[in-house]
């Protein structure tokens, strides 16, 4: 191999994409070749400054929320699905007859939804479990749990005043074993809600608070999901769920805390 | 306000967009901010890029997914500087940038020699030699993928790669030179 051979591959020599036949002569050719060698130690030397950890640019924790947030955004009920339906031709009777079916569906569906809402009963609702389990799944993960980390409780709940137009409760129970870590914004379906992340021993729970849908019965459900134990129930104008991994009698010990605080 | 309920399709394919290309934000960002070189630019960049993925999420693809969503942010950024080329035709607002990202006076102390040197360089070179060199260097991308995410031909990466080291030796061994007078 020549030197002019070697200075034209020496870049892909360095990134390892080149044949293994033409790496062994190239290799071969730089203990023989001085210049070659020089300007492979360069080649090495550039590369060595380009990887240090500390040219890379780290995103403010912020931008993963301000996508998220957007993303939710781009989300809109599928009405075009429905387009078809306007292109239809029918019979003088059938419009008013759907349309009271589907007044009657409607009303039908939505009572069933808010039984459901909180009773469960119908299994329809699960998508608020889901997403409440998957939400607590992803706040264990690297360190999405809190935005502000703090076990002061009037920090935590001025922090939540400015950013939503509710203020949940925060409470810290140390005393009792539920330490208060931290609060977050998170997203339930398209809604912002405030998550309340209490620590008991090595379990986190997770409280999401949004305000309460007034046409709601008032009722308290516990279930459980996945391994995960979750308790919903209302108060003071708000619904709220907790999720976390420890057991059932823990968290009821907690929620009992709460609701008392509540009243209080 | 209600924790309502989306339609699952949406729901799911939100959930599965997140899970597969919000971790690679980190990597989204850093490309971002070495092309656009600034901060609040990095960050619109980005969102951008992630509203577009999603709006093809599922479609036209790459063979992985950071070689696509690097791709959508590369081209965000390419326009946007167009865009930023042609509103103001003066090299001056690339130089503001520049010391905008600076690091403090005291971080400048502390390493002068190297890092704020080599930091300099790089946003220094043309932007085509930049994105080749954050890619492979940085993102330790294969020359397909590099070549996948910037559109040009494997023998064309390369070349970027041979020129942009090239230069890049040249800048530093020039500032090295300046900094000792």
């Amino acid at each position: 191999m020549t030197s002019s051979e070697f200075q034209k591959r020496v870049d892909p020599f360095l990134d390892n994409e080149v044949e293994l036949a033409t790496a062994q002569e190239m290799q071969r050719h730089l203990e023989e070749c001085a210049d070659c060698e020089t300007l492979f130690a360069a080649r090495l030397a550039v590369r060595h400054c380009l990887q240090s950890p500390e040219l890379r640019f780290v995103p403010p924790e912020a931008l993963r929320r301000k996508i998220r947030a957007q993303l939710r955004k781009e989300i809109r009920p599928p009405l075009a699905h429905f387009n078809w339906l306007l292109r239809l031709q029918f019979p003088n009777w059938i419009l008013p007859t759907l349309a009271g079916a589907a007044a009657v569906l409607i009303f039908w569906f939505s009572s069933a939804t808010f039984i459901s809402r909180l009773g469960l009963s119908n299994g329809e609702n699960n998508t608020l479990i889901e997403q409440l389990v998957s939400n607590h799944l992803r706040s264990l993960l690297g360190n999405h749990l809190f935005d502000v980390a703090s076990s002061d409780q009037h920090t935590v709940k001025p922090w939540f005043a400015g950013k939503l137009n509710f203020t949940p409760p925060v409470f810290d129970f140390s005393d009792q074993g539920f330490k208060l870590v931290g609060g977050r914004l998170d997203y339930l379906g398209n809604e912002e809600v405030a998550a309340v992340v209490f620590q008991h021993q090595k379990h986190y729970i997770n409280l999401f608070v949004w305000p309460q849908n007034q046409s709601n019965p008032l009722s308290d459900a516990s279930l459980q999901k996945e391994g995960f134990n979750l308790y919903g129930w209302k108060a003071n104008g708000l619904t709220m769920w907790a999720v976390t991994d420890a057991a059932p009698e823990t968290l009821k010990t907690f929620i009992e805390l709460e609701k008392q605080q509540m009243a209080e | 306000m209600t924790a309502s309920v989306l339609p699952v399709n949406d729901q799911e394919r939100l959930t599965r967009f997140e899970s597969e290309l919000l971790p690679l934000m980190n990597d989204a960002y850093n490309l971002a901010r070495w092309l656009v070189q600034n901060d609040q630019d990095a960050r619109d960049m980005v969102q951008e890029a992630y509203l577009r993925a999603f709006k093809f999420f599922g479609g036209m693809r790459a063979a992985t997914s950071k070689a696509w969503l690097l791709r959508i942010v590369r081209n965000v950024c390419y326009d946007h500087l167009r865009k930023r080329q042609v509103s103001s035709d003066s090299s001056d607002s690339n130089q503001e940038a520049l010391l905008d990202t600076g690091p403090s006076p005291e971080a400048v102390l502390e390493m002068k020699s190297e890092i704020t040197v080599v930091r300099k360089a790089l946003a220094k070179l043309p932007e085509d030699f930049r994105t080749v060199l954050v890619l492979r260097e940085m993102e330790k991308l294969s020359y397909r993928e590099i070549s996948e995410i910037t559109q040009v031909p494997i023998g064309t990466v390369m070349s970027r790669l041979a020129r942009g080291r090239q230069h890049l030796t040249d800048l530093l061994k020039e500032m090295r030179a300046k900094d000792l007078l």
